[in-house]
């Protein structure tokens, strides 16, 4: 048994015992849980998906004389502006309205990166915000705050998508090639977050992580957050579960880890590089850490009919061979978040780690126990 | 040898039975990967040749003597890989094996010699890093 403060000290002195949760996973193949448990006080993990519920917040800094923004956009991206004078949400996937294929999730690149944005904003004018029109040009360096806060990331676990009708369908899941000749995938499987942690034990509310190149928080638990979904042996839930939100300064980030996407026929979303340290408290911890890939199970499920229904199971041993067996057929994989930037993810927060840069936290409140996700109905 | 070419066809010259004179006079085997029609009747073949190289070479000194535009198929498909994020997304739409995730790296490789230009990795790639070439030679 280990305290998160026991574990600080560690890393304070520079001799904390770091790895990620592949290498641990390889660990485990003669190791016990115990031993593992004895040896290693931090795991860390990582992931690199299009996470469409993100976006930033911004305060534009106020003009003069002063303008009350009610209709914004950024390279002719509408953003939200039903807000305080200056401050906006841009939302990742927010479309520009002349060309589909860029959106807020540019933006938010673009800034990162440095570059000009062209800023256009209109009001009624007040009396105590006069200016009516604003046309000027800013970039992370003329703002005051630029920060991430997105809604929902870190899935832990996601569905298998694949499609049994006669035409090509086009998704959020990519390209769907008819009669299953293809499925997609989108978690980093063995070194996923919440994926090592299933029962989110270490993970809550204030969490400290490595989000875009920088170090954020776990604001809340994410929308959509759902603990009732059936588990496999290893206690792993076997298709989208839990979620996270989290905040961080955009322009400490890096576009190394936050990049823009386009989804053909389906539209914007953006990639979002998240990890996360598990601090290995006790032998429980010790083995969900361990898990592998061929023990995370999750479901293939069918994006060509309108209830996409469930067509079997599959691990993530079998995903990455390149090819799983669905009913009887022999189907091509490919996957939607990239391993080998989560890889990167974990590599360098494990550095941060080893070198004092970075603390592990207390949660200041753990995730809800029971919390399931309701669907939309007509009402009047 | 074996190689493959991408052959561009003017309104002009779409007609003319191009494949078959190359198989017949020079001895050429032909396989035809890929072939569209497009608006204006502008016409695209991706094709493999087998032949010996001479024979090769005259196949298509011949066909640029009528008119028809060829080049390696190696400069076809434009990709940006400097920015990629070794997803895998095109993988999971390449039949023929050119584009692959390195079991170990994760990192993404393109063979274009594998490639026959069936452009499903354009829409697949959500970077959008790849695109046809225009250029005509």
């Amino acid at each position: 048994m280990k305290t998160i403060d026991q574990i600080n000290e560690k890393i304070r002195n520079g001799n904390a015992v770091v790895f990620t949760a592949e290498e641990v996973s390889r660990m485990a193949e003669t190791m016990t849980s115990a031993e593992i448990a004895e040896e290693v006080d931090v795991v860390t993990t990582g992931t690199f998906g299009p996470m469409c519920s993100s976006g930033a917040f911004i305060n534009f800094g106020h003009y003069n004389p002063p303008i009350r923004m009610e209709e914004v956009s950024l390279n002719d991206v509408p953003i939200f502006a039903g807000l305080a004078a200056v401050d906006s949400y841009i939302g990742a996937s927010s479309e520009s309205t002349f060309d589909e294929t860029y959106g807020g999730a540019h933006i938010i690149e673009d800034l990162i990166a440095g570059k000009d944005v062209k800023l256009k904003a209109r009001a009624k004018g007040t009396d105590c915000y006069p200016t009516k029109e604003v046309q000027t040009v800013i970039n992370k360096d003329t703002v005051n705050e630029f920060y991430l806060f997105n809604p929902r990331n870190a899935y832990q676990n996601y569905s298998v998508a694949v499609n049994s009708q006669k035409h090509s369908i086009y998704t959020y899941m990519g390209s769907l090639m008819p009669h299953m000749e293809n499925a997609t995938y989108s978690t980093s499987g063995e070194l996923s977050p919440l994926l090592n942690d299933p029962e989110l034990r270490t993970i809550g509310i204030g969490t400290r992580i490595f989000l875009g190149g920088t170090q954020g928080f776990v604001s809340w638990y994410g929308t959509q957050f759902n603990t009732q979904k059936p588990k496999n042996e290893q206690g792993i839930p076997t298709s989208n579960a839990a979620t996270l939100a989290v905040i961080g300064n955009a322009k400490e980030m890096s576009t190394e880890y936050i990049r823009a996407a386009y989804f053909e026929k389906y539209g914007v979303s953006i990639f979002i590089g998240i990890g996360i340290p598990i601090p290995v408290l006790d032998e429980d911890i010790a083995r969900a850490v361990s898990i592998r890939n061929c023990q995370i199970e999750t479901s293939v499920v069918d994006y060509g009919l309108e209830d996409k229904p469930v067509l079997g199971m599959v691990n993530y041993e079998d995903l990455r061979s390149g090819t799983i067996k669905v009913q009887g057929k022999e189907i091509k994989t490919g996957a939607m978040s990239s391993l080998e930037k989560a890889r990167k993810i974990a590599e360098e927060l494990k550095t941060w780690i080893k070198n004092g840069e970075f603390l592990l936290s207390h949660p200041v409140e753990m995730m809800p126990k029971n919390s399931s996700v309701k669907g939309l109905e007509q009402r009047s | 040898m074996k190689k493959r070419f991408v052959f561009r066809f003017s309104p002009n010259t779409v007609k003319k039975p191009l494949m078959s004179y190359l198989v017949r006079e020079f001895n050429i085997d032909v396989n035809i990967w890929n072939a569209d029609i497009s608006y204006g009747r502008e016409g695209k073949l991706v094709v493999e040749l087998e032949a010996e190289e001479k024979a090769i070479e005259d196949g298509l000194a011949y066909a640029r003597s009528i008119g028809v535009n060829c080049s390696p198929l190696i400069k076809e498909l434009q990709f940006n890989q400097e920015r990629c994020i070794n997803c895998g997304s095109c993988t999971s739409v390449c039949f023929y094996g050119a584009l692959q995730i390195n079991q170990e790296s994760w990192e993404l490789e393109y063979d274009p010699e594998q490639c026959v230009v069936c452009g499903l990795c354009i829409k697949a790639c959500p970077l959008q890093l790849f695109s046809i070439s225009r250029e005509e030679e």
